[in-house]
């Protein structure tokens, strides 16, 4: 060992530390057992910075608008498949393709989103960019 | 040309002029030349296994494939062996911990972050090779001329790295990594992990090709190893990371009976 003395006190540390970082498990957070969601609503917010982007969306169900929000892969990694932070704009009205949160919250990760028009923003995930 | 690319062009220029002039130096021999890693290079899972990296893993060596999107779900490390104590600290893990304003932006260290999904960008010479990863914006920087860290070196995400050229292939230990996770569900390593990763090109050089192994007796019964390949793309150069902790604010602790699952009946697939 590098540091004598030092191990088991490095390992109390480690092991009692919660040494989390930022980037959550997919994982965990999000069912990819179920099937995808689609949702379609008013963008009332726009977030595209690391290490995920969120779409804030205004969707009616019901008789009643409701908030959704979408969690988007790292915008870095968005950015090479055609995102930008004007991608979308307060008012846009788009439809969100996604993983459902496990708690059953209003809040998806999303795989896709298309104008109401039907065009895709960006281009579709590799398999290697999703994370 | 963001403040890290400048800083390691700097570096590198400063490094190139100190060196001896070539007309003061005698001719004893060719120059030794190295493959060149240098250039950006996107991750890509799809490249087979080298197998001749793999036979130079250590017995006692759990293969963690994970590399990439994958993901392992909480309670599966991929074969790692974890002793009581570190068992016992996976079962406390609370995946929101993750999700809080202080630990939002706090990256991993290298074992986990190198097989993480985003481009690296490598800056090679002689004396030493710098791995800028978008990652968190990680800096790695390699020492090639054999010196050893001071007595009161800290530890930090990308720790101390020694590296050495065995044939073509550039053999990296690394120690002084603070405790972090190994594979983001709740399993972290400690300050005493010693990484070894071995790195070489496919013959056509478009492929960077590695092994990650990786070592910490205090948490585990045997050692792990991750293998890891990025595609040369040229004319790219890895992004600004700049972590925003504001996106801990769509987390937010749960009632204990709405937290996720320890536990999921399936190891989960890449998001795609």
């Amino acid at each position: 060992m590098r540091r004598p003395g030092a191990t088991l006190a490095a390992l109390v540390l480690t092991l009692t530390c919660g040494c989390a970082f930022a980037h959550h498990s997919f994982a965990v957070f999000f069912d990819t057992d179920s099937q995808l969601r689609k949702i379609t609503g008013v963008v009332k917010e726009f977030r595209f910075t690391n290490p995920h982007g969120v779409v804030t969306l205004a969707v009616v169900e019901g008789n009643h608008e409701v908030i959704w929000r979408a969690e988007t892969n790292s915008p870095s990694i968005l950015r090479r498949r055609g995102w930008s932070p004007d991608s979308l704009h307060v008012g846009d009205r788009i439809t969100i393709e996604g993983w459902p949160a496990r708690d059953g919250s209003k809040y998806l990760r999303m795989r896709a989103a298309t104008r109401a028009n039907g065009e895709p923003i960006g281009t579709a995930p590799t398999p290697v960019q999703e994370k | 040309m963001s403040r890290i690319t400048a800083l390691i062009a700097i570096s590198l220029a400063g490094l190139a002029s100190c060196a001896p002039q070539a007309s003061t130096q005698p001719v004893t021999a060719a120059p030794v030349t190295h493959p060149d890693f240098s250039g950006f290079w996107n991750l890509d899972t799809r490249v087979p296994r080298d197998e001749a990296l793999m036979k130079q893993v250590a017995p006692n060596t759990a293969f963690i494939d994970d590399t990439g999107p994958k993901e392992f779900p909480a309670g599966d490390f991929g074969g790692l062996k974890l002793k009581p104590a570190a068992l016992e600290a996976v079962g406390k893990w609370n995946p929101y911990n993750q999700l809080t304003p202080d630990n939002a932006c706090k990256p991993p260290s290298i074992v986990y972050a190198m097989q993480g999904p985003f481009p690296i960008e490598i800056f090679q010479s002689e004396k030493f090779i710098v791995i800028k990863l978008e990652y968190y914006d990680m800096v790695r920087l390699i020492f090639l001329d054999g010196r050893r860290p001071e007595s009161d070196f800290p530890d930090s995400d990308v720790g101390f790295s020694s590296g050495h050229w065995e044939g073509s292939t550039l053999v990296v230990e690394t120690t002084h990594l603070e405790p972090a996770t190994i594979t983001n569900n709740g399993l972290d390593h400690t300050a005493d992990v010693r990484v070894l990763e071995r790195f070489k090109l496919s013959p056509d050089g478009q492929t960077l090709l590695a092994t990650q192994e990786f070592e910490d007796p205090a948490i585990l019964d045997n050692r792990g190893v991750r293998f890891i390949a990025w595609r040369k793309q040229a004319g790219q150069h890895v992004f600004p990371y700049e972590c925003d902790p504001g996106f801990a604010g769509n987390y937010s602790q749960p009632a204990p009976d709405k937290k996720p699952a320890a536990k999921h009946p399936a190891r989960s697939e890449p998001p795609n």
